[in-house]
């Protein structure tokens, strides 16, 4: 014992000597200054300017759908992906017979049960909005929006956010190659991220960080395509956390807003950690509100290499949903239900209330929140198998592989989640 | 045991930690400072506060401004806090002076003011902007904000400095929605925080380098959001020239004569304003020689974005009969592109 307080009392006079002999550096800024650009350099060939015209305008947040626009169907994407293979926008529709063509439906009778009255709007004026106390829903533009080079031939990864207006063109800008145009592959609205292929070939392909090798604390570094004209815009920042919203993206304190969304997110040897996204924890807006807020998301693509594969054949994917509701009094050791909606796959499986879920997939379930964890970090699509403990019985019995479904799109219009006191400028200030 | 060796082991860090914070970190006088304290240090006596006039709730009556002569000459951005008889300038000593107007430029929406030097004590420490190599900037460069930003900073008390990067540098292309930014030059983005009476301050580099000039927060059309940005130091020079130095400036006249490509927009009645889709060009014309076909979606004109056809008449405002545009549109799946040279429209 005695042995080991000496090295304790060793260790401790040791760290202040060294800082003493380091003593303050007053150029570290101009030193980091040189690692800062060094890692801009390198980033930059790969980060692109993705442009997009047409569409229709969204408002995103409070007033509007709080997960931005619902995704669209899966689409018919060619299997085949080799090098060679050869892009074609989906060949014309065949010219209808008019014999064949459908007969309008007749005109349908207003029905005779009374409609629900329709909910009221928010009260535009609000004194509250009126002062900028209360955040607005973000007006999305039409504008640019930034993404990154994914394979060499022309895979293009971006923030969903770029295709938010459903545009009707979007043209590439690779810089120092030229512009393409794009056609949109696949997308995973959990991820906020979605892919689009041009047609170009030797692209310089950056490199990517598995999240397991970042640490939080350490640089990153957003970088973006929006404005600038000679080079892409840069944000410096840390890793807040890691992990987050079910293990999907890394929190960031750089700055992120429409004007880096897609854009890199980078570490001081100009490797790509993520791709910064706008999203929410709780998945119940936008997130865009959260703009220039120093909370940041950046959704890790080292770990998705296969997601994306499916992502390049078209699939849309989207967080799972297994249709149970849980109850909060229970702490565990598993998670009781108390409902089974009935489209979730639970109910089709055959869970119902009362039952105690005490594995998912061979993993004991702590409690509630826990299981929550272990099936939102998947996607729609994906299998589960479950031990369920019914109630009163001591028996455990173990389902047959559950097929997740994807989590229902719900387009709410309003929510209480607060926002960080930084977004509501008061009206005038900034001449908004 | 265990535990009273840890006790142990973390009372002896503690004195220590809070001695190697001391040797960063504390007020006290210490040596060497860290740059971003020198550069400060050194930049603000030549930055003043402003008070002008005031009245309606949105109008802010302070600003910042730079010292840039020994005769009293201070730069700020024009505003409308800046009333003749009613602007006020309080030094770095809390000493306050009563300033007369010089008449704003109106490109780039500054404006000198000047206090009478004999009433200073102590001599005034002016900046001037520096040369071309000097102004110099990249991407990702530290910088150094200064200004009275929300009227924090009373008599002597010295105005506030933000700390940041370079985000970038945006070409006119970047649209604003205000109506009083007049400057359509190259700007200087920064995440360094611009917030009212910030304005009219000044952004440094480490090495103390004025680079510029700090503009009202920016709210852009391209990304809907807020842009704290500052006008280059370079570009400040014939206003200054003129009208510190007395150098004669050379008078710039034309006369605006609208351009014609020949071009017909596919337009809708709507609310807003569709993609530039060509509808029609006219033989003969400028549309016709660079080869653009109907349906053709035109994208871009020189650095400007094109997403609507109101957009696309608003850029070639900017040009004059005989400019050569380089034009990009999208036909398909292919992305073209060439040359234009506008003309007059014919009689």
């Amino acid at each position: 014992m005695r042995v080991r307080r000496l090295v304790f009392g060793l260790l401790a006079t040791a760290a202040p000597l060294c800082a003493q002999q380091a003593g303050v550096d007053p150029d570290e800024f101009l030193r980091l200054e040189a690692v800062l650009q060094s890692a801009l350099d390198k980033a930059a060939p790969y980060v692109v300017t993705v442009e997009t015209f047409g569409g229709t305008r969204r408002t995103l947040g409070k007033d509007g759908p709080m997960d931005g626009p619902a995704p669209p169907k899966p689409r018919q994407m060619p299997p085949k992906l080799d090098k060679d293979h050869e892009w074609r926008w989906l060949p014309p529709p065949a010219p209808l017979d008019p014999e064949k063509a459908p007969k309008p439906e007749p005109e349908k009778l207003p029905s005779p049960v009374p409609m629900p009255e329709p909910k009221p709007k928010p009260d535009r004026d609000d004194p509250k909005k009126k002062l900028g106390l209360v955040a607005g829903g973000f007006q999305q533009t039409q504008g640019k929006t930034s993404g990154i080079i994914l394979t060499s031939d022309g895979w293009i990864l971006l923030s969903r956010f770029a295709l938010n207006l459903d545009p009707t063109t979007i043209l590439i800008n690779v810089p120092e190659v030229g512009t393409f145009h794009a056609i949109r592959g696949g997308e995973d609205t959990s991820r906020g991220i979605a892919l689009v292929k041009i047609d170009a070939e030797d692209l310089p392909v950056p490199e990517f960080v598995h999240p397991d090798d970042v640490h939080v604390g350490q640089w990153a570094f957003a970088l973006g395509r929006t404005f600038a004209s000679d080079g892409p815009t840069v944000h410096l920042g840390i890793v807040s956390a890691k992990n987050r919203l079910f293990g999907r993206a890394l929190q960031i304190d750089a700055y992120t807003s429409p004007a880096n969304y897609g854009g890199a997110v980078v570490d001081i040897h100009g490797r790509v950690l993520g791709i910064a996204v706008p999203l929410s924890p709780s998945g119940r807006n936008a997130g865009v509100e959260w703009y220039d807020s120093g909370i940041g998301f950046a959704t890790t693509i080292a770990d998705i290499m296969p997601l994306l594969e499916r992502m390049q054949q078209g699939q849309i994917l989207q967080r799972a949903w297994l249709g149970v509701q849980l109850s909060t009094k229970h702490l565990g050791p598993g998670a009781r239900i108390t409902g089974t909606p009935k489209d979730g796959a639970a109910a089709q499986a055959g869970l119902r209330k009362g039952d105690t879920i005490m594995k998912v997939d061979g993993i004991d379930v702590m409690n509630g929140p826990h299981f929550q964890m272990l099936v939102s970090s998947r996607l729609g699509g994906d299998v589960c198998t479950l031990v369920v403990q019914r109630r009163r019985s001591d028996e455990l019995f173990e389902t047959g592989p559950i097929t997740l479904l994807d989590a229902p799109w719900s387009e709410q219009t309003s929510g209480n989640e607060e926002l960080p006191a930084s977004f509501s400028l008061p009206e005038g200030e900034g001449g908004r | 045991m265990r535990s009273m060796s840890v006790v142990l082991a973390v009372a002896a860090c503690l004195p220590a930690q809070k001695q190697d914070f001391g040797e960063a970190y504390s007020f006290d006088e210490r040596k060497p400072k860290s740059r971003v304290e020198q550069t400060v240090d050194e930049l603000l006596p030549s930055i003043v506060k402003i008070h002008g006039a005031s009245g309606l709730a949105t109008i802010n009556a302070y600003a910042t401004g730079i010292i840039v002569s020994d005769r009293g000459h201070i730069l700020t951005l024009d505003q409308i806090l800046l009333q003749a008889d009613r602007t006020r300038v309080v030094l770095y000593d809390g000493s306050v002076h009563d300033a007369i107007l010089y008449p704003a430029d109106e490109r780039l929406g500054v404006r000198l003011l000047k206090i009478s030097p004999e009433e200073v004590d102590g001599e005034l420490r002016p900046l001037w902007p520096p040369s071309e190599e000097e102004a110099r900037y990249r991407t990702g460069q530290f910088v150094v904000s200064l200004g009275n930003c929300f009227r924090l900073a009373e008599f002597s008390e010295k105005v506030s400095a933000t700390f940041g990067v370079v985000v970038g540098k945006a070409n006119t292309a970047l649209r604003y929605r205000m109506a009083d930014v007049k400057y359509d030059g190259d700007i200087i983005l920064t995440d360094a925080c611009n917030n009212p009476g910030h304005y009219g301050g000044g952004l440094f580099t480490l090495d103390g380098r004025w680079i510029g000039l700090n503009m009202r927060l920016l709210d852009s059309k391209e990304t809907n959001t807020m842009l704290s940005a500052a006008i280059p130091s370079r570009d400040l020079l014939p206003y200054l020239e003129e009208r510190v130095l007395g150098k004669a400036r050379e008078e710039v006249t034309t006369e605006k004569v609208p351009v014609w490509t020949g071009i017909r927009l596919f337009e809708q009645a709507g609310r807003r304003s569709p993609p530039a889709y060509v509808d029609r060009v006219k033989r003969g014309s400028p549309g016709k020689e660079l080869g653009l076909r109907i349906d053709d979606l035109i994208v871009r004109i020189d650095d400007f974005s094109i997403r609507s056809c109101a957009e696309f008449r608003r850029v070639l405002e900017k040009y004059k009969p005989g400019d050569t545009v380089r034009v990009m549109w999208k036909r398909g799946t292919r992305v073209m592109e060439g040359e234009m040279k506008l003309a007059e429209e014919p009689k």
